[in-house]
C-alpha cells in the first residue's frame, strides 16, 4: 500500500511538473520577443554590388537562398558606399549603400537603438552594416524604377 | 526696357521650372503602413516603414510597393504566423502592390497647398492575388511637397489569407485596416 502511494506520488509530481514546463515553455513562445538580429551570427558577407547584382540576375533564386518562410531571413554584413542619408516615419536612420555604376543599391534601416552610431557616418563613407534581409533589388515595372535590396535593424560593423 | 526683358524672361523660365516640377513623377521611400486588426480577444498591429510609392501628378498614377517581410510586430510569434505559408507565404510574395490612378484628378491642383480628397480606382496584389480596388486617399500639398494619406479596409478572405483553425483564426479579424502615409 504504501509502495503504491508512493508510486502514485511520484507520478503526480511528474506530471505535474511536465504541466509546468509546457505551460511555461508555451507562455514564453507566445511572449517571445522580436528577434535580436545584432546578436544572431552573420550568414553571409557582400559588397553592396554583389548581392545587387546576384538579385537582379535571378530573384526567384536569390529569394530562395536568402529570405525564411517564417519571416527570420538572412543575416547580412553589407559593404559599401554611402549614397544617401535620410530619416523614417518611425525616426530611425536610413544609410543606402549604393556602388558607382550600380542600378540599385542597400537601404539599410537603422533602430531607435542603433540610430546613435550612424550619426558620425556621412555621404561617400566607406562601411560596413550588419541587418536581416527584408526584400531583394529588381526593376519594378508599375514604379518604372529599381527597387533596392532592404536591410533592416541595422548596425555599424565597420567604417572608415 | 532691358529689366522688363528680363524680368518676363525670369518669369517664364520660373512657370517652366514649376510646371517642370509638378509634371515630373514623384517617388517616396519615406513611407508608413500599419496593419490593424481588432478582435475581443486581441488588438494586433503592425508597421512597416520600407515600402516605395510613385505619384505622376501628370496623370494621377499611384504605385506602392510593399516590401511583406518589413511589418513589424510587437510579438515575434505573431510575426512569425504572419509571414508563414497559412498566412502571407512572404517567401514566395515578398511584395504586395497596389497600382491605381487617381479618378478626379481635376480637384488636385498640385501647385497650391491644400489638403484634396480623392479616389483612387485601381488593383491590390497581396499573396499572389489580384483584386480591384476603389479607395479614398488624401493628397495633401505644403510648400511645394506632396503626401498622400489613406485608410483601406482589405478582407483577408479575399487574398486567400486565412487561419483554418486554431488561435490565429479566432484572434485576427477577418479584415484588417491598412493606414497609408507617404511623403513625395
Amino acid at each position: 500500500m504504501t509502495t503504491k502511494k508512493k508510486i502514485f506520488k511520484i507520478v503526480l509530481i511528474v506530471i505535474g511538473t511536465g504541466i509546468i514546463i509546457a505551460g511555461g515553455v508555451g507562455y514564453y513562445m507566445f511572449n517571445k520577443p522580436a528577434r535580436d538580429v545584432q546578436n544572431t551570427e552573420t550568414d553571409f558577407n557582400y559588397q553592396a554590388s554583389e548581392i545587387v547584382n546576384e538579385y537582379l540576375m535571378d530573384s526567384q533564386k536569390a529569394n530562395d537562398k536568402y529570405l525564411d518562410e517564417a519571416g527570420n531571413s538572412k543575416v547580412l554584413e553589407i559593404t559599401g558606399t554611402v549614397a544617401k542619408i535620410s530619416t523614417d516615419f518611425n525616426s530611425q536612420t536610413v544609410i543606402l549603400l549604393k556602388d558607382e555604376g550600380d542600378k540599385a543599391g542597400v537601404s539599410c534601416t537603422f533602430t531607435p537603438e542603433t540610430n546613435a552610431n550612424a550619426e558620425n557616418i556621412k555621404i561617400g563613407d566607406l562601411v560596413t552594416i550588419k541587418g536581416v534581409i527584408r526584400s531583394g533589388a529588381t526593376f519594378d515595372e508599375d514604379l518604372d524604377m529599381y527597387e533596392n535590396v532592404i536591410i533592416e535593424k541595422s548596425d555599424i560593423v565597420a567604417s572608415n | 526696357m532691358k529689366k522688363t526683358i528680363f524680368t518676363a524672361l525670369a518669369a517664364i523660365a520660373l512657370t517652366f521650372t514649376t510646371f517642370n516640377a509638378s509634371a515630373q513623377k514623384l517617388v517616396s521611400s519615406t513611407t508608413h503602413f500599419k496593419f490593424f486588426s481588432s478582435t475581443p480577444a486581441e488588438n494586433i498591429e503592425a508597421n512597416n516603414y520600407k515600402t516605395v510609392s510613385t505619384l505622376e501628378p501628370a496623370t494621377g498614377e499611384i504605385v506602392f510597393s510593399v516590401p511583406m517581410q518589413s511589418f513589424e510586430f510587437e510579438k515575434a510569434l505573431m510575426q512569425e504566423h504572419f509571414n508563414s505559408k497559412k498566412f502571407l507565404d512572404t517567401k514566395t510574395n515578398p511584395k504586395a502592390k497596389l497600382t491605381g490612378k487617381i479618378a478626379d484628378l481635376s480637384k488636385v491642383n498640385f501647385t497650391k497647398d491644400g489638403s484634396y480628397p480623392v479616389d483612387v480606382d485601381g488593383e491590390l496584389t497581396i499573396n499572389g492575388v489580384t483584386n480591384p480596388v476603389k479607395e479614398k486617399a488624401t493628397i495633401i500639398v505644403k510648400n511645394g511637397k506632396v503626401a498622400l494619406t489613406s485608410k483601406l479596409n482589405v478582407t483577408l478572405d479575399d487574398y486567400k489569407i486565412a487561419f483554418k483553425s486554431g488561435k490565429p483564426s479566432t484572434n485576427i479579424a477577418k479584415t484588417v485596416e491598412v493606414t497609408v502615409e507617404a511623403n513625395y
